[in-house]
């Protein structure tokens, strides 16, 4: 069973040219580390408190437990304002603490600073580490998580955009003929059609009943449906190509069924080219999720995500800078490390280096 | 063999043939313009018959293009024949269905002529020489181990090979993997499209032999391709001349090789070099390239090419004729007794 993890020596070979090249090693690792972080933020950057001891009992919110405003001897039923609490306690002195999160608010929350909805300045002492937007929400907590919805949600693009495309593109480069012929004419109409209209006409056809989440999954399905096609170009012609090699007709003399041509010889060795382009499918996909977002047809509010910030930031470039300049930042720091990887897999794959036609 | 009507080989199929192919034709449809009509036919194979007796090796030669590879992959049905038989055990490999094909296909297999090409380069030997065992679920787990062990000791490469991949051997050790992987069926023909051409001269010898070895020892048929007549004749029981699609002599590999009856064979033998510097050829090389075969020369399609070439070549092609002087079989497709 051991046999499963051993790597060819090729592909060990690749990974281990990967590793050498570090600026794309680290910023592998780098945005794997955030995203194993992100899925813990909560005891960072949230309105829940991480703990509160009140009248000799201790309580941890943060676990997902919820208290009314009644467990802390305040008089209302709804959930517990824990950083008005922590401020009551502290000014009681009575023995009574909370200890909050880093950054004591969520994505969602508005902080009206004076009761107004204005975007705040950056401020270390109120904990808004880069000020707020223009409804008061932080925009750190924003950032973070709206960078790791759109890193998943292009994480989940491109493995659909794969699956889709390798498994059509793999089908008409191996049985050829009229079934190639009518896919490739309805690939070339399919790709004609205006992505951006068919975005606009679909959310303007669902019914604002829908959840977000949901919204989120049609928006993926959407925007999968009009971008596998270019996929299976490179597919079909790597198929073609492994189809017609001796090693193909040797799996059909000894009687491989086509699932097992397909998926033991030739998508093993035409994989490896698709790899180098799964990093740059990531990078389009945050571009165009976070350009959907700047025209207002992307995720749906409130939703936190870079585009809808940079929207706002523009808008209020004069009297904000801090927003924009945020959400910029934000994007070119994740565009950057995800193009660093995209360099260093193509870099380690390329077949010139490991070919065995010298 | 080319006629239908020879009673000679109708009697063929019926004492112990292994297989018999009858008129066998493939043409490859050249498409052109917009809706990629068949404009032309490339014909490849064109009226085909030849038998191989149990254990015995027809060598079939010719020049490149002449159709020689087509038929081989006919033979395995890698390639659907246009038209004719292919008669193994009492079946017709051209029109088996998939399942009876996979069952059949068990006894032809078939060695290539780059091991670079026809070894998967993403699984260890083990799991190559495994592969065919698994797909025909022969034995355990354990059985299949032992059985390519045997195997790699069969054709003379470690054990310890299994866990190893293939681009880690040289090209006379790949080959020995292909030739592993073709005998794991215990096949009893083995279609070898010019095996040994892509490898160095020294270890073609030593492949060659382990080829003659095996048939020995397992009673092997084999239809072995080439366009080396020198090795052909090392190897072959019989040879079968190919020229443009179309046998245009064969016999008797002793036969054939000493007393050569078609000017295309006398001028292939005359090309094989002799290691004499005081030798000279009798013949002058053949001039000018094989013609196309989409649009095949009439009559003889070898008398543009021919020093014996008259009138009647152009118009009549001739069929295979009995010509042998001795008791062994040798026909000849010419018009002349040269």
């Amino acid at each position: 069973m051991a046999k499963v993890f051993e790597l060819n020596p090729l592909t060990q070979k690749k990974l281990n040219r990967f590793r050498a090249i570090h600026r794309g090693y680290y910023s592998f690792l780098l945005l794997i580390a955030f995203l194993i972080i992100s899925t813990i933020t909560r005891f960072f950057i949230g309105s829940d408190a991480l703990m509160v001891k009140y009248e000799g009992e201790t309580y941890f919110p943060v676990m997902g437990n919820y208290y009314s405003g009644k467990t802390f001897g305040e008089d209302y039923a709804f959930e517990a304002k824990y950083r008005d609490l922590q401020i009551k306690f502290r000014e009681a002195d009575e023995g009574n603490f909370i200890i909050m999160p880093f950054v004591p608010f969520n994505a969602f929350e508005n902080d009206a600073v004076d009761g107004v909805y204005k975007p705040d300045a950056p401020s270390f002492a109120k904990r808004h580490l880069l000020g707020t937007d223009t409804t008061g929400r932080d925009i750190f907590a924003r950032l973070i998580f709206g960078t790791r919805i759109a890193l998943i949600f292009a994480l989940a693009f491109t493995v659909s955009v794969y699956a889709i495309g390798v498994s059509i593109g793999c089908a008409m480069g191996y049985f050829g003929g009229v079934f190639d012929l009518i896919f490739q004419r309805l690939i070339e109409i399919w790709s004609n059609i205006p992505f951006l209209y068919m975005v606009i006409i679909i959310f303007s056809v669902i019914p604002s009943t829908f959840s977000t989440s949901s919204r989120i999954m049609i928006l993926l399905g959407v925007l999968v449906l009009f971008s596998w096609t270019s996929m299976t170009y490179y597919m079909r012609t790597a198929t073609y190509k492994e189809k017609e090699r001796d090693y193909t007709a040797a799996a059909k003399l000894i009687g491989a069924s086509h699932a097992r041509i397909i998926f033991k010889h030739i998508l093993p060795n035409t994989l490896s080219t698709l790899v180098t382009f799964a990093p740059f499918t990531v990078v389009a996909a945050i571009t165009s999720i976070t350009a959907l977002d700047f025209l207002g047809f992307g995720l749906p509010a409130p939703t936190p995500s870079l585009g809808e910030l940079l929207k706002q930031g523009t808008a209020t470039l004069r009297t904000a800078p801090w927003i924009v300049s945020s959400a910029f930042g934000t994007l070119v720091i994740i565009l950057t490390l995800v193009t660093f990887i995209g360099e260093a897999v193509r870099e380690s794959f390329d077949p010139k280096k490991f070919t065995i036609y010298q | 063999m080319v006629m239908p009507t020879d009673s000679d080989d109708e009697s063929a199929t019926t004492n112990g043939t292994l297989v018999d192919v009858r008129n066998l034709k493939k043409y490859f449809p050249v498409r052109e313009g917009i809706l990629l009509r068949a404009q032309a036919q490339n014909k490849a194979v064109d009226d085909v018959s030849f038998t191989i007796m149990p254990g015995e090796t027809l060598g079939l030669v010719g020049e490149s293009g002449c159709g020689k590879s087509t038929l081989g992959k006919c033979v395995v049905r890698l390639y659907d024949p246009t038209e004719g038989e292919i008669h193994f055990e009492g079946n017709d490999i051209a029109r088996l269905k998939p399942r009876g094909l996979k069952a059949t296909r068990r006894h032809i297999q078939m060695i290539f002529q780059d091991p670079v090409e026809s070894l998967n380069s993403r699984h260890t030997v083990g799991e190559i020489i495994e592969e065919p065992l698994k797909i025909h679920k022969m034995g355990t787990a354990e059985e299949r181990k032992a059985r390519v062990t045997q195997l790699l000791e069969t054709v003379g490469l470690p054990a310890r090979s299994v866990t190893r991949y293939p681009f880690e051997f040289s090209g006379g050790q790949r080959q020995r993997i292909g030739i592993a992987r073709a005998l794991a069926l215990n096949p009893k023909l083995i279609v070898c499209d010019e095996p040994v051409s892509a490898l160095d001269v020294s270890i073609q010898s030593q492949v060659l032999n382990l080829m003659n070895d095996l048939q020995r020892d397992l009673g092997l048929a084999y239809l072995f391709i080439a366009h080396d007549l020198a090795v052909v004749k090392h190897i072959s029981d019989r040879i079968a001349i190919m020229y443009l699609g179309r046998i245009v002599e064969i016999g008797d590999g002793d036969e054939v090789y000493e007393k050569q009856r078609h000017p295309y064979t006398k001028a292939l033998i005359d090309a094989i070099p002799v290691p004499d510097p005081r030798h000279t050829a009798k013949m002058k090389p053949l001039e000018g390239d094989v013609p196309s075969p989409i649009n095949p020369p009439s009559g003889c399609a070898f008398h543009p090419r021919c020093t014996f070439a008259k009138d009647i070549c152009k118009t009549d092609r001739p069929e295979l004729r009995e010509m042998a002087s001795t008791g062994v079989s040798h026909r000849v497709a010419c018009h002349f007794d040269l």
